[in-house]
Formats: C-alpha cells, structure tokens, sequence
C-alpha cells in the first residue's frame, strides 16, 4: 500500500516540491521581518514553534493530495476494498502521509531554528514533538479524509471536520516545541501530545474498518 | 426593585414557560405515537 | 417521563432557582451577585458534556451491535441539544466575564475550549448533511460521535487546564476553586442533576419525534 502511494506520488511530484517550497518561503519571510525588530529570543521561539506548525498542518490538511477523496473518485476504491484488509489499507494511507509529513519537518525544523537563530534547549524533546504531533496530524487527516470521501463537498466539508480535531493538536504541539527550543517546563506538553495523538491513532485503527465498508 | 427577588421571579417564569412547553410537547409526541 | 416525575423535576429546579439567589452564599471573589450566574453556567456545560458522551455511547452501540437507526436518531439527537447547552453555557459564560473582567471574549482556554468542543459537533451536523445515502450517513456520523467520545474528554478537562498552566500572564481565572462553601456547592451539584434530568427528558422525546418522523416517511414509502 505504502510502495503504492509512493509510486504514484513520484509522478505527482509537485505537490511535494511545492509544499517545500512554500516552507521555505513562509519561514524566509517570517525572519526577516522579525529581523530587525530584534525579537527576544524568547518570542522568536514562540514564532518559530507557531509557524512551523501552521506549516505543517496546511500541509496535512490542505498541501497534500486528497488521498481518499481520489480514490473514490478515480473509482479505485472498489479495488482496494476487494483487495486488502481494511487495517492494512488505513496503516498504508498513514505511512504515506507521516512519511510526507517528516520530509517536510525535516527540511522546515532545522530551516526554521537556523533562520531565527535558535538553539535547541531538548532536543529530544523537539525530536518527540515533531514526531508525536506529525503522526498525529496524519492519522487525524487521514481518518478525516476517508469520512469526507463518502460525502459531497469534500474539501469544505474537510476544514469543517478537521479544525476542531486538529486545533488541541496543534496548541500542544506548538507548546511542546516551544518549550523544546526555548527551555521550561513543557515535558507534560509533550505527554499530553503523545496521548492525544496515541488516542487518535487508536481510534483511526478502529473506526476505519466501518468508515471503509459498507 | 428588589435586585435578587426579581431575577428569581422572571427565571421561575421562564422556567415554568419552559417546563409546560415541554409537558405540551409530551403530550403531542404520546398522541403521534398512539395513532401510529 | 411520568406525569408526577415531570412536576417533580419542576419543583426541583424551582427550588433550584430560588436557592441560587436567596440561600447560597456570594462567592469571596466575585463582583456583587455574579457568582449566582455559576449555579447555571456549570451545569449548562456540564449537561452539553454529559449530551456528547450520550451520542458517543450511542454511536458506539450502533457501530458494535445492531445498525439500529434508532440509536443513530439518538445520537443526532443528543448533540443537537448538546449544542444548545454548550452555546447557553458560553454565552452565560462571557456574560459573567463581562462583569468580572469588563470583557466579553478574551480567548480564556475555557472560552477557547468550549468553541473547539462546539465547533466538533457542529461538524458532526455538517457531515450529516452532507452524505445523502441513508445508510453511509449513519455509519459514517456514528463513526464520528464515537471520535469524539474519545476527543470530547480531552477538550472538556485537559485543554482548558493545559492553556493555563502554560499561559500563567492569561486572564486570572478564579472558576478554578470556587465551590469551597458547603452550601454554593450543594445549589451546584442540585443544579446539575436537575439540568441533567431535563436534559434526558427533552432528548427522550426529541428522540420519540425524530422516530415517528422516520414512521411518517416509511408509511409515505
């Protein structure tokens, strides 16, 4: 399933480069304009923390292909539902997408510490962050978009449902990467991230069998 | 005006609106179930 | 529900009512009369809580047992009303900020979680809509009441705590410890359970409706 997705993205490889490339610009933009007010490191770090993350969750929600929605669409679907376990199609999708996903943390996270001049106080705090909240945000999106896919008005009907699933995420997430880069206590941040995100994983691995088939 | 006697009269009021909308709307749903 | 049962519930939050203004004690803290506002703001957010984890326990009895369309019905039913108590929950809430904190909305984590929590089960009604098929909409909606079953805990107790303790120069909000007299806390707790009780009894017969709805159109079929 994984090898699949990865073939075919290969040929739709733009939307990977573009996603890049709005990463790199969004955080190029973001520092200089910090630049010369001469932002505490304090306040650099909640800025940098805050945008990597609306960088990745516009990529989760938004940047990547509608993995489901075109499935159903290209009348694949009916094929997969036939050919694989429903487990195995749903841990397929979610490997895609965390892996799409940690590309782009990995270019944008050291990207984003370099332009605001930033030390990481735990990296393995930020480590634990990037990784919990990346595998959040794609087991919340995929999940979503395969509830979305049976419907009409798929990508607005998308934002509604992933914005309040996404929004505790994404406030944890920034406060366990925040307290990463910048020191403090945020150890429970990051716990309580991984349970979020461990909730959802949970419930994407359960529900999906029923969301899948009929 | 009696400040606390007066918000307690007007919420009784409107709870008691409230309550025999309610007990109305019992009776209507009782009645719907038994022509069924 | 009972004819008597009803009078009594009637009777319960009359009395309710009345002690919130006329027996409880003032809170310390709080600017004149406004703390009478808690007896009815809490247990408002409380029930709206109490309506989600009945749609979630309903969707999930429908996806493990029998697809019964009741439950569905039930389900539905409930966050409709779970809706109306989180948003008089939050409307009694800034009204209560405005004369403590001369402020409607400050995005308090409270404030903000209730609106996360609304906004979740506003799109459960979106996604409702939005899928035509009869018997998809149910699985996929009892599907997403069953998320939420897990995620309505979260945004009810953790995020509210969460955003505070990692925000301590936030708006001082003084609802963490209120209920230390005996007597404002039995008006709260009386005040729960007879806003609970309302609560099961408008959901019985939104619930009772929507099903001699369905009736209706399967007679017309």
């Amino acid at each position: 399933m994984f090898a699949k997705d990865w073939r075919a993205e290969r040929r739709a490889r733009h939307a990977v480069a573009t996603l890049v490339l709005f990463a790199v610009t969004t955080l190029v933009v973001a520092s200089l304009a910090l630049g010369p007010i001469g932002a505490t490191p304090g306040e650099r770090s909640d800025v940098a923390a805050a945008l990597l993350w609306i960088l990745l969750l516009f990529a989760a929600a938004a940047g990547l292909p509608r993995a489901f929605v075109h499935e159903e669409e290209s009348h694949t679907a009916t094929a997969l539902r036939l050919a694989a376990r429903p487990s195995a199609v749903f841990a397929g999708k979610l490997a895609w997408v965390t892996s799409l996903l940690c590309l782009l943390e990995a270019i944008a996270a050291p990207l984003a510490l370099a332009l605001f001049d930033l030390e990481l106080a735990h990296p393995a705090r930020f480590a634990a962050a990037l990784a919990a909240g990346g595998v959040g945000l794609a087991a919340a999106t995929t999940l979503l978009d395969a509830i979305v896919a049976q419907g009409r008005g798929a990508t607005t009907l998308f934002a509604a449902l992933a914005f309040p699933l996404l929004v505790p995420l994404a406030v944890l997430a920034v406060a366990a990467t925040r307290s990463a880069i910048g020191g403090g206590e945020g150890a429970e941040a990051v716990l309580q991230l991984v349970l979020y995100d461990g909730s959802i994983v949970v419930a994407g691995f359960l529900l999906f069998p029923v969301v899948w088939n009929p | 005006m009696g400040g606390p006697t007066w918000v307690t009269a007007v919420n009784l009021v409107i709870w008691t609106g409230i309550f025999l909308y309610l007990l109305r709307l019992e009776r209507r749903v009782n009645d719907l179930e038994r022509d069924r | 529900m009972r004819r008597l049962a009803a009078w009594l519930l009637w009777l319960w939050m009359a009395a309710v009512i009345v002690a919130a203004f006329h027996w409880a004690p003032l809170a310390k803290d709080f600017l004149g009369q406004s703390s009478r506002i808690l007896f009815f703001h809490v247990p408002m957010a409380w029930v709206s809580f109490v309506a989600f984890m009945t749609a979630g326990v309903a969707s999930l009895r429908f996806l493990a047992g029998r697809r019964d369309a009741r439950r569905d019905r039930s389900a539905a039913a409930a966050i409709e009303i779970g809706l109306v108590f989180a948003l008089l929950a939050t409307v009694t809430g800034a009204i209560w900020a405005r004369i403590m904190w001369n402020s409607w909305w400050n995005w308090d984590p409270r404030q903000a979680s209730i609106v996360v929590a609304m906004l979740f089960y506003a799109a459960y009604l979106a996604l409702r809509t939005a899928i035509t098929d009869r018997e998809a909409r149910a699985r996929l909606c009892a599907a997403y009441a069953t998320l939420g079953l897990i995620v309505a805990p979260f945004f009810y107790f953790v995020l509210p705590r969460l955003g505070f303790s990692l925000h301590p120069d936030a708006v001082i909000n003084l609802r963490g410890k209120v209920d230390v007299e005996p007597k404002m806390l039995t008006v709260l707790v009386a005040s729960s359970a007879g806003f609970t009780a309302l609560f099961f009894w408008v959901h019985r017969l939104r619930t009772r409706l929507a099903d001699a709805e369905e009736r209706l159109l399967e007679g017309v079929e």
